[in-house]
Order: C-alpha cells, then structure tokens, then sequence
C-alpha cells in the first residue's frame, strides 16, 4: 500500500508537470502561428508586383483591364496593379513620378512620346529582358516597330497601332441616301464631295444631331488636319532637315486646315461639341472621325447602328494620324531583374494577346495577330486594319508632345473664331520655333 | 442517504485491487478536472477581452491611417477658393448645357487637373455645381460635361455640418462614365460660399476611387473570417474588406454618443466580436467583426491539446495505477490461491517469499501453518497405519476368530468331560487372550486390562514351556488405573520370551514391573537371556530412533511398539534397551501416567 500511495504521488506530480508544459508550450505556440500568417493573400505575397500605369479613356481601359486580370490568372507569379489616369495629366504624372524615383514598373507610352523617354536614359533598354523571355521582334509590324527602335536599340514593345478612323451612323446615312447597298458611306472623291456628303446628312438629320462631330478644344481637330496635310503632295512636312526650324506654314497645311475650319463654319461640324464621342454613342452625331478605340465600345451601345470605315482619302494619298501605344519600362533605381523580366513577360503576352486588345478597336503590333482567326474574327476590324501600312505619325521630336500641344491651343483659339486659319499656322509655326530654340 | 449506503456498501465488497483503481480515479481525475476548467475559463476569458482591446486598438490605428489620407481630400475640396476664375464660373448665371468659353474650358481644365495632380491618383471624378446653373463635371474616361445638375434630394445635402462650410464624406455609391461603365466611388463634398456676401456659391465634389481604401483595409488581418468596413453613421457601407460582409444589424452598432468601443453581436447563431471606431474626420465607422469562434480557434486549440494531454495523462496515470494495484495485490491473490489448494487437501504448497513487506509475513506465517498442518496430518497417518497394521498382524495370525473361540469352546467342553482341567485352562486362557486382541478396538486401555492380558498369554507360554518360564509381574496399584496403547505389552514379552528362552537353554525367567515414576508410567520387561552385544543394541537403538518405516512386514515388534508411542505421545515416550551379553535383555517402556477416564473414552472416540 504504501508503494501504491507513492507511485500515485509520482504519477500526479507527472501530470501536474505535463500540464504546465502543455500549456506553456501551447502558448508560445500562439505566437509563432500568429507570425507565420502574412497580411493579405498568401499565393500573392510570393509574386513579383508590377505597377502598370495607362492613360487609357473613351471605352478602351475596360479592355486594358480584362487583359490584366486574365494575365494575372494565368501567371501567378506575377501580379499586375493597373493605375489607369486621365490622358490630359498623365504624363504629367509619370514624368515626375520617374524624376521622384517613384516610376511605375511598366507604362503605356505614345510612340509619338517615345522620344522624350528615351532622352537621358527615361526609359530601359529592352534588347536584353527581351531576349531572356524570348520576344521575337520580327513577329510585329515592322511600320510600328520601327518607331520604337532608337539608335538600333529596343525601347518599348509596341502593342497597336491606332489610327483615325470614320465611324457613321447607319440610319442617319440611310435617310440621306448617302449609304450603299454595302452600308458603306458614299463619300465619293475629294473634298468636294465629302463636304457634299455631310451636306446631304445635315439636311436629313434632325437639328440636335451633328452630320459630323468633332470637339472644338484638344486635340481632334489637329488629328485632323495632319491627316488630310499628309494626304497632299508635297504634304506633311513639319521640321525642317536639323529640327530647328517648323516648316509647316505652307500652302498645302493651310488648305488642309482651312478644310477643316470649313466644317466647323459651315456648321457640318456643330460649335461647342465637348464630347463628340459621347454624341456618336448616344446617337446624337452622323459622322464621327475618330481614333479606332472607339470600335468596341460603340459595339456595347444599345440602339447604335453603326459602320465604319477608314479615314477617307480627300486629297492625292491615302494617309492617316496614327500613334501607337506601346509599352515601356520606366527607369527607376530600386528596379530589379526579376521586374524587368517579368515586365517583359507581360509585354510579350499583351503582345501574343492582341486579339483581345483589338476588340477595343486597335490594330494588333503583332503581324500574325493580325492574320489570326481570332482577329479576323471580328466585325469593323479589318476595314481599317490596312491603315497601320500608311500611318502618318508625327515626326520624331524629343518635344514632339508639348508642341503638338501648341498646335492645340492655336487650333482651338480658330475654332472658336479668334484668329484665322493663316495666323493659326503662322502662329503655331512661331511659338513651335520658340519652343525648339529653348 | 440510502443510496450513498448502498454505494458504500458496493464500494466495501469491490476487490482490492479495483478499490485501489477506483480510489486513484477519483484522486486523479477530479483535481485536474476541476483545475483545467478554472484554468482553461479564465484564461479564455482574459484572451477574449485583451483580444478585444488589441482589435479596438487596430481600429483605431486603421482609422488614424485612413484619416491621414481623407485630411487631404478634404483639404482639395478647399482648393476653389484658392482660383478666382473658379469661384467665378460658380457665381455665373447660366443655362444648363450652355457651351462654355475657351477662356472658361482652360481654366476649369487646369484647376481640375491641378485637383487631379495634387489629390492622389486614385482621385475619379471632380464635379463643381455652382448656385446659379453653373456645372462642370469630370467623370472617369469621359470629357467633361455642363448639364448635370446636383440631385437636391441627396441625402449629404441635408446633412446639417455641410451647412457650416465643413466638408462632408459620402458612402461609396456608383458613377457612371459617359461610355457607360460604372464605377464605384465615395466622395467628399463641400459647400462653397463667397466671404464678402456670406452667400452660398455652389458645391464641390470629388469623387475617390475606393479601391485605395480597400488596398488600406486589407493590410490589416483580424483572422480568417474577419469581416472589416467602413460604414457611415446610417449603416450604408462606404467599402469594405474583400469578403467583407456588413453586420446585417446596424442596430446591434452604438450610437453616436459612443464614438468608439467594442460590443458582441449575434449573426446566425455565432457570437461576434465588433469593434468599432469613429473616424473624427470622415464621420465614418471603422468596423471590426470577428466570429469569436474564430478568436478562440487557438484557445480551443489549447483546450484540445490540454483535454488530449489530460487524457493522455490519466490513461498513462491509470494503467500505471491498474498495474500498480495488481502487482501489490497480486502476492494476496496468490495467497488466496494457495489457500484454496490447502482447502482441498494439498498441502504439498509453499508460498514464495520475495519481499519482507506484511504479505512476506503473512506468506511466512502461511508456510509454517501449511507445513505445521502437514506434518501433524503426516504423523496422524502414520498413527493410523500402525493401528492397522497391528489389528492386521493380529488378525492375520488369528485367523477367523469365532471359529476359533468355537473350537477353543468345543476342547474346553472335551476336556471339562474327560476332566483334564490343564486342557481347560490353557483353551480358556487362549480364548481370552484371541478375545482381547481381536475384539478390542479401543485406542486406550487400562493397564489393568493390558496386564490381564498378558498373563492370560503368559499362562499359555508356561504351560507351553512346561514351567521353564518363571513370569513375574510387579506393580504399583496406582499404574493399575493408567490408560495404554492396547497390546503394547504382549509384544514386548513375546520378544523376551523368544529372545531370553527360546535361544537360551534351561530356565528363563521374565520380569515384567510396572510403577509411576515422576509422571511417568514405567514398564519394564526383563529376561535373562543372552542378551546382546554391543553393537546389535546400538543398531536397535538406532532403528528405533531413526527408522519411521511403518510397512515392513518383517517388523520388529519393539520398533513397532516404539513408534506407536512415540506417534501417540511425543518424541519424549517411547522404548529404552539395556543389555549385556548373556545377562538378558531389559526393556523399557515409558508411557505417560495419563489416569484420566476422559481422556480413557476420548481416545476410543479418536479412533
């Protein structure tokens, strides 16, 4: 018995030793458990995170933003955050965001804007990234990828090429006869006739709707009339052999732009449009001449039955403004291989995926997107697919986006009747000299 | 009362050993039991509280966090007053939808660019409505557009701060881009109103994209269920967590008189930790809700490994007790065992000793009795077998006795008839002498009787010898009474007779003397005969000291005498042998002087 009662005693003194054991044990266990969960998802903490910075508007982030996410689907070892701003303050925005060290990783650039990057090294050499992702350069439009190669170097992939496009709205063209049996507009040749054309729509069309809308302030009315200038023979010059000099205050730019006072006159193009987008979409406008962004989100308005077709050719040649957005690599310190690459991988999968990018509108970078079902595919498309082989993109100008500005600014004092075609020219070709002398 | 007995009374009757077991459960069991639950619920209660308190402090910190940011939202809605053109356009007097100067899109422009570029990115929508039909709207991907009127009914518009120039936080609600997408965004609004006339001017919005909110909330965990928003003081969510769903009861939410606590509420049946904050700058609340379930995960966690540890324990605590019960109970039940074994009869049993504890003892004690018991049945055995053996011998030298006493009946009639008186007397004596040793099954007899006997027998002897034989016989009356084996005597002259007659020539005398010497009943039987030598009297000593054979049929009739009184009286009783050559043999035979007539008729019951 006594045996018995000490054995007892042992075992107790075991348990009660167990237990303080377990209980401490358990509640250093807490902490540990605690540590190991990290703040938010666990698969995405592990991801290389690129900031992806877009001035897209007008219907065509939407489309950006579904092929971010399915991207980010299908690598998950890479997480794209899309920052997408206003086109009026982006470059604002990422210029001094990349002089403060705080450049996204990835950035849609114009190709017009290029130049301004690549001075001093704004933006990463691609040659490299590209080749460790095995990006095939050949694989794209070479009208297109030729405006991104500075100096024999890579500097951005681009990713379409858009240009100015003529939406038209079937019904008002129908009611004025001006629309074959093909439902394609009956523009007829030159200038004459398409100012015809739009003569016939205003005298059909209802007085709230425009025969042509176009805004009077930013940039439309510039497109325009660079497109029509380059149209011309002996056209489209704009600097003269060194750059320091414009040289587009001459006959044929002064034609073209007196051609598109003519419509804002004349009342075919009505005054005060802000949103000339928004009155084709809601069905208030019969032509519009506008970028090809528009394409999918004119698809998506109710009621809207439209066609489209590329720029009209008014004058000797087809050609058209076109721009392309590409995507580039902002320089910035902290930046890491693992970034670039992954960045590359992105760009090349936009690239590969242009199909999808097309349903906004674009034309694909990628010459075998382009002959691809899923491109062809689509309707409206590959009416102006061709126009990316007679694109007119302005010249390569290191100042080229500031001083398209100025063309702006003195287009929009024209349209709202404070000066005349001649001193607009006059001017720009005045303020635009100043600008290449500073 | 009764039943408590009755459990008592059960528990008395249980084995030992499950005593044992069952007084070690309980000793066991109920300390830890009742120590794990005080353990376990007041460290559960203290976890609930403190966990409580860290996530009231998380609020606070996320809404600190959060306010940093919406300072400066409200401090862009101050912007217009710092742009003359601005408060300009919003003291206009316009038509709705009347197109606006270049001078007026230009300035608008910039200021709302400068909204933009200054605000952070996540900055939507900048709309400014002015008292007189001013409007100037930036919407997400759209131009800016003239002919949206301010909704009068909006409920921020009644909200009584806005009227004191302070600006107002309003719950994410959806704006749509002029192409049609919709976006959801929260906006700050303020009233603007002029210094000189002290009149209202119009209002400024800006509208947030809520997604920086959202990136704010979810760096922060509470647990895997958690569910974190911001809600404004009507109960609308301004955004919430992914996976956030909103307390469905805005009423289990305080009131504004509490800016800040912590509170439980119920939602399909699980208790639920909410802890709220008010946000001094926005009006809105920060909201925590965590299952408490899913708090306490660790604690049960605890609880769980504590209850497997204790059963752990107590499963380890009671096979070691069931094990210790048996081995220390074990010795007993051997015991026990044994003991039965002993019941039935064998006695060929020992218990092992191994261990001087009480069950050594008591094992001890046990062995002694068992061998004790043994040998006494051994010696009564023996008693027995020599009993028989001397009826038998009898019975076998006298064969059918009553034919015997017939015929002897017969020859005395004879003799009586033809007057031979010798004949008479030696067939009586011969009678009496087969009557005695034959009918006689006492275990004691006087030895009166005893001594009859042998004179019976002696008369036959002489009379055989022809009176070569001089018997003579001594005694003391007292030893008359004295109670003797039967038929010890008998043998004992027979010997001397063949020892001291037959093998010596001419006359032969026997002395036969019985007395009382110091308590104890002497007979002495002496012949004077050859005698013996030395050696064969060592070796007859030696026989009757050593040899227990009771069998042999060649027995010796002093060995057998010897052994029946030392097996009926103890070792101290018993024959002694004196002799030298040719002076005779003298034995004798030493008996207790047991005269008691009890112990006369005891003994015949013995038997």
């Amino acid at each position: 018995m006594k045996n018995g009662c000490w054995s007892k005693r042992i075992v107790i003194c075991a348990l009660i030793g167990l237990l303080t054991a377990a209980t401490t044990g358990c509640s250093s266990g807490e902490e540990t458990a605690a540590d190991d969960k990290p703040p938010g998802g666990r698969e995405r903490s592990a991801a290389v995170r690129l900031e992806y910075w877009t001035p897209f508007s007008g219907g065509d982030n939407q489309f950006m933003t579904e092929m971010v996410n399915r991207f980010n689907r299908e690598n998950p070892d890479i997480e794209v955050v899309q920052v997408n701003a206003r086109l009026d303050d982006y470059y604002s925005r990422l210029r001094t965001a990349i002089l403060s060290g705080n450049a996204p990783e990835l950035a849609i650039l114009h190709q017009t804007s290029l130049p301004q990057f690549v001075q001093n090294g704004y933006i990463e050499k691609l040659e490299e990234p590209a080749r460790q992702v095995g990006l095939d350069w050949s694989g794209f439009n070479a009208n297109i990828l030729d405006s991104t190669v500075y100096d024999g170097e890579h500097y951005a992939v681009p990713l379409d090429t858009h240009t100015l496009v003529m939406y038209y709205n079937k019904s008002y063209l129908r009611a004025a006869g001006v629309l074959d049996g093909a439902e394609r507009p009956i523009v007829g040749q030159g200038a004459a006739d398409f100012e015809a054309f739009l003569g016939k729509l205003k005298a059909a069309v209802p007085a709230d709707v425009a025969p042509m809308a176009q805004p009077s302030t930013r940039i439309d009315a510039v497109w325009l009339w660079w497109s029509l200038y380059n149209q011309m023979k002996g056209g489209g010059a704009f600097y003269n052999e060194d750059a320091s000099e414009a040289v587009f205050d001459n006959p044929q730019a002064l034609q073209a732009l007196r051609f598109v006072h003519g419509l804002y006159k004349s009342r075919l193009i009505p005054p005060d449009i802000n949103d000339a987008f928004k009155l084709f979409y809601d069905g208030k406008a019969a032509v519009l001449i506008t970028g090809v962004w528009g394409t999918g989100a004119f698809e998506k308005a109710e009621n809207l039955d439209f066609g489209v077709v590329s720029m009209p050719v008014l004058y000797d040649h087809p050609a058209v403004w076109g721009d392309s957005h590409t995507l580039a690599i902002p320089t910035k310190h902290t930046l890491t291989e693992e970034q670039k690459r992954a960045a590359l991988t992105f760009m090349k999968w936009c690239a590969e995926h242009g199909a999808m990018w097309a349903e906004a509108g674009h034309v694909p970078s990628m010459t075998s997107v382009v002959k691809s079902e899923p491109f062809t595919s689509l309707n409206y498309r590959s009416e102006y697919a061709a126009s990316a082989n007679y694109v007119a993109y302005w010249p390569r100008h290191v100042r080229q986006w500031s001083i398209v500005e100025v063309l702006i600014q003195e287009f929009e004092k024209l349209n709202y009747g404070q000066q005349t075609p001649e001193q607009a020219l006059a001017n720009a070709v005045k303020r635009v000299g100043n600008e290449l002398r500073k | 009362m009764k039943r408590i007995r009755a459990l008592i009374w059960w528990f008395r009757n249980q084995e030992l050993a499950r005593k044992l077991i069952i007084i070690n459960f309980i000793l066991i069991v109920l300390p830890l039991c009742v120590m794990g639950y005080f353990a376990f619920s007041r460290f559960a209660a203290t976890l609930e509280k403190k966990v409580g308190d860290y996530q009231l402090q998380t609020m606070k910190q996320l809404t600190l966090h959060l306010d940093t940011y919406m300072s400066e939202l409200d401090r862009l809605t101050l912007m217009p007053y710092q742009y003359e053109p601005i408060i300009a356009f919003l003291e206009s007097n316009r038509e709705q939808g009347q197109p606006l100067t270049l001078e007026e899109i230009k300035q608008l422009n910039a200021f709302v660019s400068q909204v933009f570029l200054n605000g952070r990115i996540d900055i939507m929508g900048v709309s400014l409505f002015g008292e007189r039909g001013a409007s100037y709207v930036v919407l997400p991907e759209s131009q800016y557009v003239t002919t949206y009127r301010l909704d009068e009914n909006a409920g921020w518009l009644k909200n009584e701060q806005i009227r004191y120039g302070q600006s107002i936080f309003i719950p994410t609600h959806d704006i749509a881009s002029t192409s049609g997408t919709v976006y959801p965004v929260f906006s700050v609004a303020r009233e603007l109103r002029s210094f000189d006339s002290g009149k209202k001017l119009g209002y400024i919005v800006i509208d947030v994209d809520p997604k920086v909110i959202h990136r704010i909330l979810s760096q922060v965990t509470l647990g895997s269920r958690e569910s974190l928003y911001l809600a404004d003081r009507t109960g609308g969510t301004v955004v919430g967590k992914d996976g956030s769903a909103p307390l469905r009861d805005a009423a289990s939410l305080p009131g504004e008189e509490e800016p800040e606590g912590v509170t439980h509420a119920m939602a399909d049946g699980e208790r639920l930790l909410v802890a709220h904050v008010t946000s001094p700058v926005t009006n809105w609340m920060t909201v925590g809700v965590v299952p408490v379930s899913e708090l306490m995960k660790d604690t049960i966690l605890i609880r769980n490994s504590i209850m497997l540890l204790g059963i752990l324990c107590v499963g380890l605590a009671m096979m070691m007790c069931v094990f210790l019960a048996f081995r220390i109970t074990q010795p007993l039940r051997g015991l026990i065992k044994l003991m039965r074994k002993v019941e039935r009869g064998d006695l060929m049993v020992s218990f092992p000793v191994k261990q001087w504890d009480e069950i050594g003892h008591l094992g001890k004690a046990f062995n002694t009795m068992v061998s004790k018991l043994s040998e006494l049945g051994y010696l009564l055995y023996e008693t027995e077998i020599r009993e028989k053996d001397a009826q038998i011998a009898a019975l076998q030298s006298k064969i059918n006795p009553h034919f015997l006493y017939n015929t002897l009946g017969s020859i005395s009639m004879y003799a009586e008839v033809e007057g031979n008186r010798e004949v008479v007397k030696m067939t009586n004596h011969l009678s009496r002498l087969l009557r005695y040793s034959l009918s006689g099954r006492k275990e004691r007899v006087s030895l009166a009787s005893e001594l009859e006997h042998v004179k019976g027998y002696m008369a036959i002897q002489q009379m055989r010898y022809e009176d070569r034989i001089d018997f003579s016989l001594e005694h003391d009356e007292a030893s008359l009474a004295c109670a003797v084996i039967p038929l010890i005597i008998q043998p004992i002259v027979e010997n001397a007779i063949n020892h001291g007659i037959d093998k010596g020539t001419g006359n032969g005398m026997i002395r036969l003397a019985c007395r009382i010497d110091q308590g104890a009943l002497l007979i002495v039987v002496e012949d004077d005969g050859i005698g013996m030598t030395e050696e064969q009297l060592n070796e007859i000593r030696t026989r009757l000291r050593h040899a227990k054979d009771v069998g042999g049929r060649s027995g010796n009739g002093l060995l057998n005498v010897h052994r029946r009184i030392v097996l009926h009286f103890g070792e101290s009783y018993g024959l002694t042998l004196a002799s030298m050559p040719y002076r005779g043999l003298k034995v004798t035979m030493a008996l207790p002087a047991l005269t008691d007539k009890h112990y006369l008729e005891g003994g015949s019951q013995h038997a």
